[in-house]
């Protein structure tokens, strides 16, 4: 009975979050237009991506700006495993044969989604999560510029500037719930699990975290490569959902949005990654009505949308820097423990005193 | 306060495992810019005893604790445990040998619930969480704080805070620990209470500590040798009834405090 209870309050959180975009989801189809449904598909498949940002930055304290890069990695691995191979045969004759040829299961294309950016992960972290802190966040988005120029011109597998299309579209709203489910119980079990905990010790004071035997890269370097692991995955989901793929989505703009969504739910806990995204949805979606003047008298310039993200996410960073969860995860027993303030000491450099 | 948890089973193939090992540095030179802050200093510490480390501001505490500790690279000289050359090791591989310690300014991690804090030593030396726990709730309560596990580090008060270093230092019965001024800025009393568990420790885990300590009457009441720095020279090693005596030492460090 006590194991029980025990598995029911370490588990509430990430179950009270799924059904949480359930409902949303639910509510939203209610209203039964295309539009609706597109929305809501394209809000889980951020899930999965915040979620995936989430592991790295939220447990690291390390922003990094490439993981978009991830995305797009996973997006063309899906997209080379189901793309019509007349098309590939065609387009894409730098791929190796048995991508060329073949049309593979959407699940196997979408393990490859999350395997590559893993393996890719990997290698970059290795060398990168040895800088920490600022160096490392300068690291990632020097990875996104080159990531973005790799695969806009590498033709023969990319089809450079113009697009890979025949993608099946298998993912729409639902599909995608399940698979923001499944990364926000692989983020959970990350962060519950003995690396999580070392993971952040080494964010709260990575001096201090070294003194209780902690090695800081091993520690970071676990969730870089989840992370990319997820964030790939979303890509996969995201490349399925289009149907056709052209690097141009996978860049600034999105890195953009994908940390404000993390911003304004709160980077510290995995309830702020998934309200954040839910949260700036909404918000997007109302200015994108206004600036159709599709709600009645009011109609905004166009540009309202990315100024009003702008203008929300610094009244947060400035009102409420812990986000709209203000660090604390969704409970419905046991307590729900809030990010305590970080301590000044925190804030000191490296040097141990 | 409870008595001390009679847990003391150190791995064999911690060099600092058998009683007698001993921790020290030989020659130990460090240079900021050029600057000496340790010069030619030498000093060898026993499992079994409170080594004192006593100077005046900035003579060069912090910087020989971060030396035998692995976060300060020594610029000449060597640090040695049981005989081996340990100079170059990384921090992580000090506390791996059981060579533990706390910080001046505290470091706990602040958004961490006290279990965690200590907790995590515990896992970072490879256990389990659940292992880790029950050891950490174990010192906690030795220490007195076992009715603040889920309380968040930052949210405690001074003097617990300094509790707490102790207690995620001491996880899995290091061979010896290194406290930086850990009762500096408490009241007479408040450091008399930690220093009961500081005299606790060589005996209830054999283990070696170093105290750093500007409290006088404190550290000639607890410590069974003291190592007096001054400007990053060695002034004396002595038992604390020769320290008193020491004209140097009296000079340079008692007379100001008085
Ligand atoms: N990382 C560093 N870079 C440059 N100088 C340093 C550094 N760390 C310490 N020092 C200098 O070395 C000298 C010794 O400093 P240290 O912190 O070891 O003294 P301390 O005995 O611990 O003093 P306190 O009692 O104030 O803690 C000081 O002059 C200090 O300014
Ligand atoms: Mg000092």
């Amino acid at each position: 009975m006590d194991r029980i209870l025990s598995n029911i309050r370490t588990l509430q959180t990430p179950v009270l979050l799924i059904v949480l975009l359930a409902i949303v989801s639910g509510l939203a189809s209610l209203t039964g237009s295309d539009a609706m449904a597109t929305t809501i598909a394209e809000m889980m498949i951020r899930v999965v991506v915040v979620v995936g940002l989430y592991v790295f930055i939220g447990n690291s304290g390390i922003i990094s700006f490439g993981h978009i890069s991830f995305m797009c990695i996973g997006a063309y691995a899906a997209a080379w495993m189901t793309a019509a191979p007349t098309f590939k045969q065609i387009m894409l004759g730098g791929l190796p044969a048995w991508l060329q040829t073949e049309q593979y299961p959407f699940l196997v294309a979408m393990a490859f989604a999350a395997v590559l950016p893993a393996i890719v992960g990997l290698a970059l972290g290795g060398a990168i999560t040895r800088l920490g802190g600022i160096a490392c966040s300068i690291a990632t988005f020097a990875f996104l510029m080159i990531t973005n120029s790799v695969y806009a011109n590498w033709d023969s597998v990319t089809a450079g500037v113009s697009s890979i299309i025949g993608i099946p579209t298998l993912v729409g709203p639902w599909v995608a719930w399940v698979f923001a489910g499944v990364a926000i119980l692989a983020a959970w079990f990350y962060q519950i699990s003995r690396h999580g905990l070392m993971l952040r010790a080494t964010r709260d004071d990575p001096v201090a975290a070294q003194a209780s035997g902690i090695n800081l890269v091993k520690a970071r370097l676990g969730a870089f490569v989840l992370s990319a692991a997820l964030v790939g995955l979303g890509g996969g989901l995201y490349a399925q959902f289009l149907g056709i793929l052209t690097v141009d989505p996978f860049y600034l703009g999105l890195t953009f949005i994908t940390l404000a969504m993390l911003v304004v739910g709160g980077m510290s806990s995995l309830t702020g990654a998934v309200i954040g995204v839910i949260g700036v949805t909404i918000i997007v979606e109302l200015l994108r009505m206004f600036e159709r003047g599709s709600m009645g008298p009011i109609t905004l310039p166009p540009g309202s949308q990315e100024l009003g993200l702008g203008i929300l996410m610094a009244l947060i960073l400035v009102l409420r820097p812990t986000g709209l969860s203000g660090g604390r995860e969704l409970k419905l027993f046991g307590r729900s423990r809030p990010a305590a303030p970080a301590a000044p000491e925190a804030a000191q450099a490296a040097p141990a005193e | 306060m409870q008595a001390p948890p009679a847990r003391h089973a150190p791995p064999l193939d911690r060099p600092g495992a058998s009683d007698d090992a001993e921790l020290g540095v030989e020659n130990l030179t460090v240079r900021f810019q050029g600057l000496a802050a340790i010069d030619d200093v030498s000093l060898k510490m026993q499992r079994h005893e409170i080594f004192g480390l006593i100077g005046p501001n900035g003579a060069g505490k912090t910087t020989l604790v971060n030396c035998l500790t692995g976060f300060q690279k020594p610029t000449e000289g060597r640090v040695m445990m049981a005989g081996r050359d340990i100079t170059g090791w990384a921090p992580t591989e000090f506390r791996r040998h059981g060579i533990a310690r706390t910080f001046q300014a505290g470091r706990l991690f602040p958004e961490m619930s006290v279990l965690e804090n200590a907790e995590v030593t515990g896992v970072g030396l490879g256990q389990s969480r659940r292992t880790a726990q029950a050891e950490a709730k174990e010192l906690l309560d030795w220490i007195g704080l076992g009715d603040k596990l889920d309380v968040p580090a930052s949210a405690l008060a001074y003097t617990d805070q300094r509790r707490l270093g102790i207690a995620r230092a001491m996880m899995l019965s290091p061979a010896f620990v290194l406290l930086d001024e850990p009762a500096a800025g408490m009241s007479d009393s408040e450091c008399e209470d930690l220093m009961e568990i500081v005299q606790a420790i060589p005996k209830a885990f054999i283990c070696g500590v170093l105290l750093i300590e500007h409290n006088m009457r404190v550290v000639m009441g607890i410590c069974d040798r003291i190592h007096v720095l001054d400007g990053g020279k060695t002034l004396a090693e002595d038992v604390p009834e020769a320290i008193q005596r020491h004209e140097a030492v009296m000079a340079a460090y008692l007379g100001m405090e008085a």
